[in-house]
């Protein structure tokens, strides 16, 4: 016996004979859509959003303001 | 989640003024105790707690109605919204005495005198902060809600 007979036979102990016309009692591609449609509704609405250093900018002159008229910050909450 | 688009859209537009007015009723209340101010409380809740809530919630809604035609990004959407609110506000302010309107100045709560150079740029940066605000936590909130 060389080597690929005996790897071949290895292979039919380990693995056991699949039945001919065996199929799953019901059709299984519905559910791994609904899973793969589930994981990446999930991973878009938990994705760490990039923030452009534009919007960056735009929060430090808010900050820069905030401190400068710090009067304003309760009047800023009203307006809110 | 597609049932219920737009109430979905509503209570996540009120999460954020909701969150925030806790805030202001205990700068408010704290001032009152520690200063002893006479604040008129519930004239100045008027609006950020019948108003603004109910307003950011249907602004949001608008946004979901609208999207499909006009395109426009959350943030910038939200942007115009100070554009309704501060008009509806000041005057809402000043029927209640909540604001008087001086010739060179402004003065909110009784206390704060704002001169109206200052008012003109904190409009600017009432913008840039509704931006921000309805980019992110409004985003946010859309996004955890299967709405955006």
């Amino acid at each position: 016996m060389n080597h690929d007979d005996r790897i071949k036979e290895l292979l039919k102990q380990a693995l056991p004979p699949v039945e001919s016309g065996a199929e799953p009692e019901r059709n299984l591609w519905p559910a791994v859509l609904r899973r793969l449609d589930e994981d990446t509704t999930l991973q878009r609405r938990t994705a760490s959003f990039f923030v452009p250093w534009f919007d960056w900018a735009l929060l430090g002159g808010l900050a820069v303001f905030a401190v400068s008229f710090p009067a304003m910050i309760p009047v800023f909450l009203y307006y809110l | 989640m597609t049932n219920h688009p737009y109430l979905r859209a509503y209570l996540a537009g009120v999460l954020f003024p909701t969150l925030v007015f806790p805030l202001l009723l205990t700068a408010l209340v704290l001032n009152l105790l520690a200063y002893g101010q006479p604040f008129p409380v519930e004239r100045i809740m008027v609006f950020p707690l019948a108003f603004a809530p109910a307003c950011w919630g249907l602004w949001n809604v608008l946004w979901l109605a609208s999207r499909n035609r006009t395109h426009l990004p959350l943030g910038l959407h939200g942007a115009i919204l100070p554009f309704l609110l501060m008009p509806l506000a000041t005057v809402l302010a000043k029927r209640l005495g909540v604001i008087s309107l001086g010739a060179h100045s402004v003065t909110w709560f009784q206390a704060i005198q704002v001169p109206y150079a200052v008012i003109a740029c904190a409009f600017t940066f009432a913008l840039v902060m509704y931006y921000l605000v309805w980019k992110y936590i409004i985003g946010f909130v859309n996004r955890v809600l299967g709405i955006a």
